[in-house]
């Protein structure tokens, strides 16, 4: 009998909501960035 | 208003004098980029003739195994990603409203244009029997279960679209000032009509690789790959209209008033962070479908140091330049930006379509020199067509810049 345990998030999708959340917060932040007015070289 | 028949048929011998006027060349013949083009297009026309008269097989390296080569993967593949910009800028402009980046428009929408004639036009020197090309259009054999019956119909009916979009420049061209209004009016039609047979056909390339999964490694196949191919195509239109706007900019630049030479460099910096937080996305994309199909393991070939390449360095090292370029206001630099994130979209069309399909064979394909130079020519001849367009209308400068037709310059020609 195959053993699945649920705290394990290689075996859940538990890495990809990781990464999904990490991308969202991340695209706000990258998009505040960009709109942000920024200094002339 | 109705116009009489001997004032319609003075117009028309007006507009036919005016466009064999327009035949001469404009400006040195003897420039660098001539001289380099020429003889690889004569030669390129030479190899085609050769493939016409005895088939792919006495110029490509094309077998059973590789039934597709760099004609496919280059020009068609690749090429299409390239033209992304027109349906990118042509929604941001008319749909959006965004009028910062009009005076760049109608390039885009002509390289767009252009490479769909062009690069398109590439598919039937791949066609073992390209007489049957027409059979998806005149029904003669529809072909519904083939992807590529979307594909040839899409190509077709977004040419079509891009055509009425830039039918006003060759009205303004030639004076047609209520031929013109009329096109004009067709625009906004034209692009939504565009843009949703663009996106369609840009992930619809990639579906015709769903059905070879057995051929492509699994780091680059995914049954995601048309929504990988879309938003690729994205940032890939966007960084061609930079380096195709920055090139068009120099060699043209006597066609740009001293406004749009101000606004320019502004207009860069807008197209490069849609390009980053585009490139943001993608990669995303790629790491959640690495994820999602448990890939690790395969990283430690050199399948997957080659991946990591493309993934890592063709688009998260280009994606970092355009956030510093844009936020440093350095165009230098996302012009560096551009082409490197252009590189990493030929890589990843190229190992999708050629590198890594049939990885798993013993026998590889390499393409002939007939091949490159053939693609090569293809390139050349958009480049020779571009120009001749952008020399004669209103593409970068405004139409009342243009030699009128009824100019006395022109008049005295006829």
């Amino acid at each position: 009998m195959e053993t699945y345990t649920y705290v394990n998030i290689f075996e859940t999708k538990g890495l990809e909501y990781l990464l999904l959340i990490s991308f969202l917060v991340l695209f706000v932040f990258l998009v505040r960035y960009l709109s942000t007015p920024a200094h002339k070289r | 208003m109705t116009q009489s028949p001997t004032g319609l048929s003075a117009e028309v011998r007006r507009v036919l004098r005016f466009v064999v006027s327009e035949l001469w060349p404009k400006g040195p013949l003897l420039t660098p980029f001539n001289l380099i083009s020429v003889p690889v297009i004569l030669l390129g026309i030479g190899i085609l003739v050769v493939r016409f008269i005895y088939g792919l097989g006495a110029v490509t390296n094309l077998s059973q195994s590789y039934p597709w080569g760099l004609w496919i993967g280059f020009d068609v593949v690749t090429g299409v990603a390239f033209a992304g910009g027109a349906y990118v800028l042509t929604f941001v402009v008319y749909v959006m409203r965004v009028e910062k980046y009009h005076p760049i428009v109608r390039a885009t929408v002509l390289n767009g244009l252009l490479a769909y004639m062009f690069y398109a036009g590439a598919l039937v020197l791949d066609l073992g029997r390209p007489w049957n090309a027409p059979n998806p259009i005149i029904g003669n054999s529809f072909g519904y279960n083939s992807v590529l019956f979307l594909v040839c119909w899409h190509f077709m009916l977004y040419m079509m679209a891009e055509v009425v979009e830039f039918s006003p420049v060759v009205a303004e061209w030639l004076g047609l000032k209520r031929l013109r209004n009329i096109l004009s009016s067709l625009t906004l039609a034209a692009v939504i009509f565009g843009v949703t047979l663009s996106m369609l056909h840009q992930a619809g390339l990639a579906a015709l690789f769903l059905m070879a999964k057995p051929k492509i490694h699994p780091l680059w196949y995914s049954e995601f790959m048309p929504i990988l191919f879309l938003v690729s195509s994205i940032y890939s239109g966007l960084s061609m209209v930079i380096l195709e706007g920055t090139i068009s900019h120099r060699v043209f630049s006597n066609q740009l008033d001293a406004a749009k030479h101000h606004q320019f460099d502004d207009m860069l910096l807008g197209l490069g962070k849609g390009a980053a937080i585009t490139m943001f996305v993608y990669y995303f994309f790629k790491a959640l479908v690495f994820l999602h199909d448990r890939q690790w393991n395969l990283l430690g070939s050199g399948w997957g140091a080659w991946y990591l390449f493309e993934v890592l360095g063709c688009v998260l090292v280009p994606c970092v330049m355009y956030i510093v370029a844009v936020r440093t206001r350095s165009t230098g630099l996302l012009r560096v930006a551009a082409i490197w994130a252009l590189i990493g979209i030929l890589l990843n069309r190229l190992n999708t379509s050629v590198f890594v399909f049939n990885w798993q064979s013993a026998h590889h394909y390499y393409p002939s020199w007939q091949e490159i130079v053939v693609t090569l020519t293809v390139v050349f001849v958009e480049i020779w067509a571009f120009r001749w367009i952008v020399l004669r209308m209103p593409v970068l400068r405004e139409a009342h810049q243009l030699p009128h037709p009824e100019s006395p310059v022109v008049a005295a020609t006829a």
